[in-house]
């Protein structure tokens, strides 16, 4: 009998190159991360039950789950706004999949498990924001996208979940970004080109941001 | 070393005299400095000649200093990178720079096409339409090749760009045109005020007209000002400079295009760098300063290398040190124009004389003529003699009739300033004139964009600088921004009067549009022929119509036409104004998206394994997917799809079919939604049940088609067609939204959470006996056909396996989280090693499709109905669903439509292709009595021969009979044989065993 082993594969697994890409500086003025091996899971509120599962989620998470373009940062969860009475619970380690989230949840809400649907980007540097104005129309100046600030938009023609992290020690910006995984080596190659004049530093890490 | 400079002065000027740069112009060597343009430079070595002219090939030369060039345009560059309808006005000097002149043959001095002159009375106005009328068919094939031979500027480079272009998005509160005067006081007052403020600047260097006419502001001189002005501003974060940055189109939703030349500057751009980036600013408000545009005076010969505009040898003279001319006469009617006679005296030109058109001039003027000791003529200039080497004398006509000449090398003409309308107008705005300064202004503007200084028609340098500052800080305050402004700085009003003049009668051609050689006579034919409106004009003359869009030209040639058709000028009106403001590269507006980025691609979950097994991809709308996977030694596609049809209907293969769009449908409400959505029911369907459904559009033709399955009494896990994934989600979420809102249901595009896989063959069970957990049921009776569960995989992971069948084989679809599709793939190969498994693509897919008589999308075609597609019986009489209404009108019932059959050619070695027409046998082919046509075809290793599918009129109730094919676009004619769509196990024995 043949031993099968199930090792998962980023969807990025051949594009990415850890290293630096393009202009050669002292440091990469661009980096981009790619976050792997994170549980996503959409929970849609049913009809008429939208207080109900901010109740729910505040009850599960400790914090209201957003109303309007914006995360929510808890200890051990990220919930990310993806439309009226919706949201993204994004976690690490199997805590909050649909199976555990389901008990507390599926009364108000319906939940889909998007963990393998989509890659996680993270992107920071002193030229992040140079960078993504040519993905994105969304105007990332720190007044107008403070940190906490989400969209859901479209980034080279491709739909997007884009959302301002917490800043790095060193004050940089931490833009995420949520790529459909069937697109996500396009993408990768759109931003590797947008950021090459500046010098792209390339990673993948297994924490969250 | 390469040309001496021998028109540079010594001293003074923007150019770094440090910094000596070669380049070449047709070949020859010359140099220049860093801060010079190509036409800076051409002057500074006394080049006069620069180009031939569109039509007629005159000798032509430098008329402006800015965008608004009609006349030294060059190609850029050599190779892949040449550049034709380059402005030499606004091309950067860089070192090895290399230029040509355009539309002479063979030589700038010795230009054949030149004969053109001579037969300039034929090539009046309207020359094409009224000659090449006739004869009608000698159009395409004689008079048109030969006219585009003849015609047209510079050459394209013929291959591919090898640079890259991106595009970028900006974002401001206040966004300013220009850095003149006024730019700068706008940018100040916003700046300061808190605004985020864009400033572009489509020069290399900030500062406008600043930079030649100097001046006193706030006491101190005019570059003092500058560099204090641009040092404050570089210290505001939140204030973004952009040179080389033409602002070029406005947009809807305070949205502006801009066109910034990276690294046109540069021979190529440096690695990793894009030669040129468009972007995409978006502003709550717009300052429009980019200032006026100096008009010419049409009079004969006014085209004359030499003849340039004044505020151009101004420009020349004190920004580039340069001089166009060692003894220049200046023809003005207006009071702006002597200005140049100030910088040229200065810079040490003679001055041969001043012809002002206007009856006075001041006294100040006329003691500055006495000090140079050249005289001031009252009248007009009425002829140029010169030609390529330049102008050698002028012809004058004195006020009360008399005449006279002057000798001189150059001449300086002013006529007034035009405002830079363009921006204001872009939204079909529609200029309005100002008597005291003779032209037109702004009158309105797009919302949230305003006009000031020298663009709003007030041209002093203390009226830019105030109202530019007002403008900034308004603009500011209206986004909410209301820090300290301080106070405007401030400077002198030049005193400004002018008489109008825009025509000198003359013996010769006299110029109106120069790039495309549009004379004043061309006007004035134009006008007896009926062709007055000013759009009838332009399209008839091509006034305007070229590269510059008329800068120069439009005015003037509109002030012509109200002279002779007797009515005003604003009367006359201008033409509509339109984006771009300047010629922008296709390129630019392309960006990242050429060659193999030029859309996006989806990759499926096992593609990096199919790469390994040396798979033949093909495009499927964004998806690449696996087509075929060749072996050694099969000679083209047909072996190998044919070897992987026969394995599988054999043995087994497996296939990535995560393309198929898939749709969490949640909620209390998802089966009387699915029920509402497809033609068949769902509600009823059991847990743990898959049915194929069917979506009809509105109008009652079929939409798309797909498998969905019951996984809980509250979810259903919906596919779709690959093509039509995102149609349907969209279609779907309306039916939501807008149509049933009082359904409790909810979806989720899963599209990309699952790789799925088709496993089909005799020996699928075998093969999945390997990698599913032993205690899993597969047998008939505990996995029954259209089952679905949940089963466990050796290894741990845990997989959704549907009992469907597309290829008529006992088949199961696996499916499990995305980023186990590589393994899964690998696992298939391991687990079915010892049944010969057989990876197969999108061809062997089709084939076993049609084999088995399934629609795709060739049948799913926009046209079709249900029933068209033998599927009327899923058409539920019991419930409502989108589409049941429209789908029972006359015409999508009638017995006589197009149905699908199947179809094989009589002689079994024939081959089949789709798109050949149906008609009744014996009969000629024709619209008259077409039936039909092939849909899909291919080649059936099971069979042996060609098979198809087709739409015939009346096709089920014609099985058996013998119709003819007709492939008029392969010039094929043959015999088919109507059957049964379904080739291959019609009882469907072999997917239920």
């Amino acid at each position: 009998m043949v031993d099968f082993s199930w090792a998962p594969r980023s969807p990025l697994e051949k594009a990415l190159v850890a290293g630096v890409h393009g202009a050669r500086r002292i440091e990469a003025d661009v980096s981009l991360t790619e976050i792997r091996n994170f549980d996503l899971v959409q929970l849609m509120a049913r009809r008429g039950k939208g207080t109900d599962l901010a109740k729910a989620a505040k009850a599960r998470f400790g914090v209201v789950p957003p109303d309007a373009p914006k995360v929510v940062q808890t200890p051990d969860a990220t919930l990310i706004w993806s439309g009226p009475d919706q949201f993204f619970v994004l976690s690490k380690g199997g805590k909050h999949t649909v199976r555990t989230l389901a008990p507390a949840l599926s009364g108000p809400a319906s939940l889909s498990d998007q963990s393998h649907a989509r890659v996680l980007i993270s992107i920071s540097g002193a030229k992040a924001r140079t960078m993504l104005a040519k993905l994105s129309s969304i105007d990332l100046h720190p007044d107008a996208f403070p940190v906490g600030a989400a969209a859901a938009t479209s980034m080279d023609h491709t739909s997007v979940t884009l959302w301002r992290g917490n800043d790095r020690t060193n004050g940089q910006a931490v833009f995420n970004v949520l790529v459909f995984a069937t697109f996500a080596e396009s993408l990768w190659h759109t931003m590797l080109d947008s950021g090459a004049e500046y010098g792209v530093a390339i990673s993948h890490s297994e924490n969250l941001a | 070393m390469a040309g001496a400079q021998t028109h540079r002065l010594g001293n003074g000027g923007l150019v770094d005299r440090s910094a000596p740069l070669n380049f070449r112009f047709d070949g020859k060597a010359f140099s220049g400095f860093q801060g010079d343009t190509l036409a800076s430079a051409l002057i500074a070595n006394g080049v006069k000649l620069v180009g031939r002219s569109f039509k007629y090939h005159r000798p032509r030369g430098i008329l402006t200093s800015g965008s608004e060039e009609p006349n030294a345009l060059v190609e850029l560059r050599t190779g892949a990178r040449r550049e034709p309808n380059t402005k030499a006005t606004t091309a950067e000097l860089y070192d090895g720079l290399e230029a040509a002149s355009q539309n002479r043959w063979p030589s700038l001095r010795h230009d054949v096409m030149s004969v053109n002159q001579l037969f300039a009375p034929i090539f009046v106005a309207g020359f094409y339409y009224k000659t090449f009328m006739w004869p009608a068919k000698f159009w395409e094939a004689i008079y048109e090749p030969a006219i585009r031979r003849a015609a047209g500027l510079g050459r394209a480079a013929g291959v591919a760009d090898p640079d890259h272009y991106d595009k970028a998005w900006a974002h401001c509160d206040v966004l300013i045109a220009g850095s003149g005067p006024t730019g700068l006081a706008a940018a100040l007052a916003a700046g300061r005020s808190g605004a985020r403020v864009i400033l572009c600047e489509e020069d290399f260097t900030l500062g406008g007209r600043l930079l030649s006419d100097g001046g006193t502001i706030d006491g101190v001189p005019a570059a003092e000002w500058l560099s204090r002005t641009l040092a404050e501003l570089a210290d505001m974060p939140d204030v973004r400079i952009m040179t080389r940055t033409t602002l070029f189109g406005v947009y809807d939703g305070g949205t502006y295009g801009a066109i910034e030349r990276v690294n046109d500057h540069l021979p190529s751009p440096p690695q990793h760098q894009v030669r040129q980036r468009l972007w995409r600013i978006v502003a709550k408000r717009c300052v429009v300063a980019a200032g006026a545009i100096e008009r010419p005076i049409v009079f004969a010969g006014n085209d004359t290398p030499g003849v340039m505009m004044a505020s151009a040898i101004r420009t020349y003279v004190a920004r580039y040190a340069a001089t166009p001319a060692k003894r220049l006469a200046l023809f003005t009617n207006n009071e702006d124009g002597w200005r140049t006679v100030e910088t040229a005296l200065g810079a040490g030109l003679q001055i041969a004389a001043v012809i002002d058109a206007r009856p006075e001039i001041s006294p100040a003027h006329r003691s500055l003529a006495s000090k140079g000791g050249f005289p001031v003529l009252h009248g007009s200039v009425s002829g140029v003699d010169g030609g390529k080497d330049g102008v050698r004398k002028i012809a004058v006509s004195l006020t009360g009739g008399a005449r006279a000449e002057v000798e001189a090398d150059g001449l300086a003409v002013s006529g007034g300033w035009n405002p830079a309308v363009g921006l204001t107008s872009f939204h079909r705005g529609r200029p309005a004139w100002r008597d005291d300064i003779s032209a037109f202004v702004p009158d309105g503007a797009p919302p949230g964009m305003v006009a000031a200084g020298a663009a709003n028609g007030d041209f002093g340098l203390g009226a830019c600088l105030s109202q530019g500052f007002a403008a900034g800080a308004a603009a500011a305050r209206d986004t909410g921004h209301s820090g300290i402004v301080g106070t405007a700085p401030a400077a002198d009003d030049e005193a400004f009067s002018l008489t109008p003049l825009w025509h000198v009668a003359g013996k010769g051609k006299a110029f109106v549009d120069y790039q495309h050689d549009v004379t004043a006579s061309d006007i004035e034919l134009a006008q007896r022929e009926g062709f007055e409106s000013v759009e009838h004009l332009k399209r008839y003359t091509t006034l305007g119509m070229a590269t510059d869009q008329g800068k120069t030209s439009n005015v003037a040639g509109l002030a012509i036409m109200a002279a002779v058709s007797g009515r005003s000028i604003p009367e006359t009106g201008t033409t509509i104004y339109r984006p771009p403001y300047v010629p922008v590269a296709i390129g630019a507006f392309a960006g990242h998206h050429r060659d193999e980025t030029f859309h996006a691609t989806r990759l499926t979950p096992s593609h990096h394994w199919a790469v390994e097994q040396g798979a033949v991809f093909v495009d499927t709308g964004l998806w690449k997917r696996a087509q075929w996977y060749p072996r050694a030694g099969e000679k083209d596609w047909l072996e190998s799809v044919t070897r992987e049809v026969k394995a599988v209907r054999s043995g087994v293969g497996f296939c990535d079919v995560s393309t198929l769009g898939k749709i969490d449908v949640h909620g209390p409400d998802a089966g009387a939604f699915l029920d509402r959505v497809y033609i068949n029911t769902f509600s009823s369907l059991a847990v743990g049940k898959a049915r194929y459904g069917l979506m009809l559009r509105e109008d009652g033709i079929v939409y798309d088609d797909g498998t969905t399955s019951r996984l809980a009494e509250d979810h259903y896990f919906l596919t779709t067609t690959t093509a039509k994934a995102g149609l349907v989600m969209q279609h779907l979420e309306f039916c939501r939204q807008v149509l049933f809102p009082e359904l409790d249901v909810q979806l989720t595009s899963v599209s990309d959470q699952w790789a799925q896989f088709s496993i089909a063959g005799p020996k699928t069970r075998d093969l999945l006996r390997e990698i599913v957990d032993p205690s899993e049921d597969l047998s008939n009776e505990g996995f029954p056909f259209m089952g679905v569960r949940e089963v466990a995989l050796r290894g741990g992971l845990r997989a959704r396996l549907f009992r469907i069948s597309f290829s008529g084989e006992m088949a199961f679809e696996i499916s499990v989280p995305a980023r186990f599709g590589d393994a899964m793939a690998r696992n298939l190969m391991l687990a079915g090693a010892p049944f010969g498994v057989t990876p197969y693509g999108t061809e062997a897919l089709g084939v076993m499709r049609v084999e088995k008589g399934h629609i795709a999308g060739p049948e799913l075609s926009g046209t079709t109905t249900a029933a068209d597609l033998g599927l009327g019986k899923m058409m539920s009489t019991k419930k409502d669903y989108i589409g049941r209404v429209m789908a029972g009108r006359e015409a999508l019932v009638a017995p006589d439509r197009q149905v699908v059959v199947g179809i094989r050619p009589t002689d079994r070695t024939r081959r089949l292709r789709s798109g050949a027409h149906i008609i009744p046998k014996g009969q000629t082919p024709g619209p008259g009595n077409d039936q039909g046509y092939v849909t899909s075809v291919c080649f059936s290793p099971t069979l042996d021969q060609w098979i198809g599918l087709a739409l015939v009129e009346r096709g089920r109730e014609r099985i058996g009979e013998i119709v003819h094919a007709h492939d008029p676009l392969r010039g094929e004619d043959y015999d088919v044989e109507l059957c049964n769509p379904v080739f291959y196990d019609p009882d469907g024995g072999r997917q239920r065993g």
